[in-house]
């Protein structure tokens, strides 16, 4: 079998990186699907792990809080007050007709009496459903 | 067999043929694109463990006949009495095959972490409670 030999280097150019464009479009592809863009935390945590199934729900407030005692609401750091303050009046705002809930980023280090008197005063400032977010053990 | 042949003819003769976009800045652009999403996604899978309050979950005059059990940094507590891991899961099914929905109420102690309450909290939904509750001690 004998190749062509009159093809110009120049064409076979951009016939060579026809394969390495296959690969980076699927990764380009693979990498959009399988992730999600999220806006990046104030600062980092390690969150707990556990087996729990339950769905994670992107449209609530969020509040972090890491193992030193830093929060931080929808990305933004603040003190606990502040954190409390803003949270009950967001839920002043909302309309009343949806269950007004609030997802915890909380760090597995973190002393959980801390954790669950700002769950109890939060509850108290109207909010009844209270999510801790969890992701699941590495297997 | 010559390639040369699939070619459309060309007024100019045999001119070099040269493509009309180049590929390169392609290439380019889906690099950064592809290092972008690279960066800027996550891949953790959030989960969510929804947490009643021990009052507003079904009618809060059952805090009586409420299981307790305390998270201590040294072990876990049952009605005062301290247990390991497997006698109080052992202990709780036990008592769940008595009455099926008995409220639940874990209360962690100072100094403990988060971690290890959430670990509880996953066993003992393992174990079939369903009213499960997270308190903290009011002295404080």
């Amino acid at each position: 079998m004998r190749f062509p030999q009159n093809r110009t280097r120049r064409d076979n150019d951009d016939e060579r990186i026809l394969p390495l464009i296959n690969v980076v479009f699927l990764l380009l592809i693979f990498f959009m699907l399988t992730g999600h863009l999220a806006a990046s935390d104030p600062f980092a945590i390690e969150p707990a792990k556990s087996v729990s199934e339950g769905l994670d729900s992107p449209q609530d407030l969020l509040i972090l809080i890491s193992a030193d005692g830093r929060t931080a609401l929808d990305g933004i750091e603040m003190d606990e007050e502040t954190v409390v303050a803003t949270a009950a009046e967001r839920l002043k705002k909302m309309s009343p007709a949806g269950t007004p809930a609030l997802r915890l980023k909380v760090d597995g280090g973190a002393d959980a009496t801390h954790i669950v008197r700002l769950m109890q005063r939060l509850r108290k400032a109207g909010f009844q459903k209270l999510k801790l977010l969890t992701v699941p053990k590495a297997l | 067999m010559n390639l040369q042949t699939c070619e459309p003819p060309s007024l100019l003769g045999n001119r070099k043929r040269r493509p009309l976009i180049s590929l390169t800045p392609l290439i380019d652009v889906v690099f950064i694109l592809l290092v972008f999403f690279m960066l800027a996604s996550s891949f953790l899978d959030w989960r969510s463990i929804e947490l009643n309050t021990p009052g507003a979950s079904r009618g809060g005059s059952r805090l009586e006949g409420a299981i307790l059990i305390e998270v201590r940094a040294e072990g876990l507590r049952l009605s005062g009495e301290s247990l390991g891991h497997d006698a109080l899961i052992r202990r709780m099914k036990g008592l769940l095959a008595q009455e099926t929905d008995r409220r639940v109420l874990v209360k962690p102690s100072a100094g403990v972490a988060m971690q290890k309450t959430v670990a509880v909290l996953d066993s003992l939904a393992a174990a079939g409670v369903t009213d499960l509750s997270l308190i903290a001690d009011q002295a404080r």
